[in-house]
């Protein structure tokens, strides 16, 4: 039997978290991973985060993992058992593990468990016909092991993961023939949809799967417009669902810890204090097993089990406890779905959300109103910063990168506004902004700068196809200027017509 | 919609007529239909099915999700062999 202070069953963010802030009060910790690497779904996340700059904002996942991993390897007051499965918690307080092929028993003061998510599933006619996959098993085929799941993909959900995993299989060059959303509004972020609608790949809200086509594989789906039922086929050897992530609970269940069913956090989620209490002494939790929410959001709650639970150990208060409990606020302010969840678990009580506007077909489509845009465009201005970040999310590089603080914003959630007199069109904020919601207009150079992510990167003087909002087809012109970037968001500045400057989105380079 | 072929478990192969019939004919909680259907007893242990056996349940009986569906885990939590609690070496 192995003595430990704190025992973290879970290593991605949020248990790699309580890891780190437990083992910096010098704590022994041991960290449990049923996988073979560390790091959670991080390792596959590609993209960068949104948040404040003090919390890696404008980060990739992947880098987010790397960094944590190497913490977590540099600390010797962390043991970290891989492939290791834990198994029960019993009633003496013994966890036990199968560890390199044997179950072996450790003895804990206190538990953190930060188990994760599982991937909801959808009925529909065939939908065990091999090509239906979830949307993390793609996201781990495709960026862990670099294998293509298909060659055409339709994804069924347009929230951040469905909108995301469609974007990383068109930089892989798999054909997404479209987005399927049962609702009227696309639920994820929606600088993340104009992305992919930018890619020319159609958002279908209020429609639903009813039938996979195909005898041994699939070949195919008809999806239904849930008002008309009028109905649709769309050819595609792989169906990818992103319908929803539920919190793991086995373990909560097992020691009997007060769960409650609650469908804005994901499904049955344990009763929780503040300081992520479970109802079972010595349990706390962390991540989204204690309600689904983004990996921000996870890697605070991890931090803050990580300090309470050592507090309960030690009896010395660190102050950063309140200061995460604060940082998670604010990252919350714009999330009603996850507030008025935690709400129904008593907690943020007289917590007031900032409510979401209506954006209009901005929601429905994933594209902005003609005058949205009008709206933003300096008018005595030649070379400027147009930012398409309509809605209020936690988000703030921009501000950060700008050399001549022309971009202001009145808080974490709040939306960035250019003063025109100071933006000299340098282009900083176009590389850190997570959306690629940012593009410089030259109206006397006639030129757009724009953000690339996808391969080849065209060369300084190459002709390119240049592309709308919704991937259409404008005209063929040339590459005026390449700035490759570190961390692979590449800077293209192009040649564009007079009519088309406030319209070019996109290019495509011609191969 | 052809409610046979539409798998609601996965892992024992369980379909949307089945779970449907087992609930008319009486068969109300997700338990119960697990005990007379397996659904819930493969390797995932329920986390898929069940909350769609749950949302089935709800939707026919108009009784609340928390009503009809409670899970319940036991350890191990997942699969073990015996030589790994014994420590016997298996030679095959």
């Amino acid at each position: 039997m192995k003595n430990y202070d704190i025992l973290i069953i879970g290593g991605g963010p949020a248990g790699i978290s309580s890891a780190l802030a437990a083992a910096k009060l010098n704590l022994k910790v041991a960290l449990f991973e049923e996988k073979e690497i560390l790091g959670g779904q991080l390792v596959k996340q590609t993209h960068k985060f949104f948040g404040s700059k003090d919390e890696s904002a404008g980060t990739r996942g992947i880098y987010i993992a790397q960094k944590l991993i190497n913490e977590v390897n540099n600390k010797d007051k962390i043991d970290v058992f891989l492939n290791s499965m834990v198994l029960g918690y019993y009633e003496d307080g013994v966890v036990t593990a199968l560890v390199k092929e044997k179950m072996e028993k450790f003895k804990p003061k206190k538990i953190i468990i930060a188990t994760g998510a599982f991937e909801k599933s959808l009925p529909f006619e065939n939908n065990d016909l091999p090509g239906v996959f979830g949307a993390g098993a793609v996201q781990t085929l495709m960026n862990v092991y670099g294998i293509l799941p298909g060659k055409e993909i339709l994804m069924i959900g347009s929230g951040n993961i469905g909108l995301i995993v469609s974007y990383q299989l068109a930089q892989v060059g798999v054909k997404v023939k479209g987005i399927v959303e049962i609702s009227e509004k696309i639920g994820g972020y929606l600088v993340h949809a104009s992305k992919v609608r930018r890619l020319g790949i159609p958002i279908y809200t209020k429609h639903t799967i009813v039938k996979a086509l195909g005898d041994r594989k699939v070949k195919g789906a008809i999806i239904e417009n849930v008002e008309t039922k009028e109905k649709k086929e769309i050819s595609c050897d792989v169906i990818c669902l992103a319908t929803g992530l539920m919190p793991l609970s086995d373990i909560l269940n097992q020691i009997n810890c007060k769960m409650k069913y609650i469908p804005e956090l994901g499904g049955y989620v344990p009763v929780r204090d503040e300081n992520m209490k479970t109802t079972v002494e010595n349990v706390f939790v962390a991540g989204d097993s204690s309600g689904i929410e983004e990996a921000t959001a996870a890697m605070l709650e991890g931090e803050l089990a990580g300090l309470y639970a050592s507090y309960e150990i030690t009896n010395t208060f660190d102050k950063r406890i309140n200061e995460i409990k604060e940082h998670l606020k604010e990252l919350r302010k714009t999330s009603s779905k996850v507030v008025s969840g935690l709400k129904k678990l008593n907690l943020y009580k007289d917590f007031i959300v900032d409510s979401q506007k209506d954006l209009g077909k901005l929601h429905r489509t994933g594209v902005p109103e003609k005058e949205m845009i009008e709206n933003i465009i300096p008018k005595d201005s030649n070379r400027f910063a147009i930012m398409e970040c309509f809605q209020n999310i936690p988000c703030n590089p921009c501000v950060a990168s700008c050399p001549t603080n022309a971009i202001s914003m009145d808080s974490l959630n709040g939306i960035p506004k250019l003063d025109e007199k100071k933006c000299i069109g340098c282009g900083n904020c176009v590389a850190v902004c997570p959306g690629l919601a940012i593009f410089v207009v030259d109206k006397k150079k006639e030129s757009v700068l724009l953000p690339y992510e996808f391969l080849p990167v065209p060369e300084k003087g190459e002709m390119v196809e240049i592309m709308d909002r919704e991937g259409n087809f404008l005209e063929k012109n040339i590459v005026l200027n390449v700035r490759k970037m570190k961390d692979k968001t590449n800077l293209i500045e192009v040649k564009v017509s007079k009519e088309n400057i406030n319209n070019a989105r996109h290019i495509r380079v011609v191969i | 919609m052809d409610e046979e072929k539409i798998i609601v478990c996965r892992c024992e192969d369980i379909t949307l007529k089945e779970i449907r019939d087992l609930i008319h004919e009486g068969y109300t909680t997700v338990e119960e239909i697990k005990r007379v259907s397996r659904a819930g007893m493969g390797p995932c242990q329920g986390k898929t099915c069940g909350p769609i056996i749950a949302r089935e349940i709800s939707k026919i009986t108009g009784k609340p999700i928390e009503e009809v569906y409670k899970p319940s885990n036991r350890p191990p939590f997942g699969g073990l062999f015996f030589k790994e609690i014994v420590g016997e070496s298996n030679e095959e």
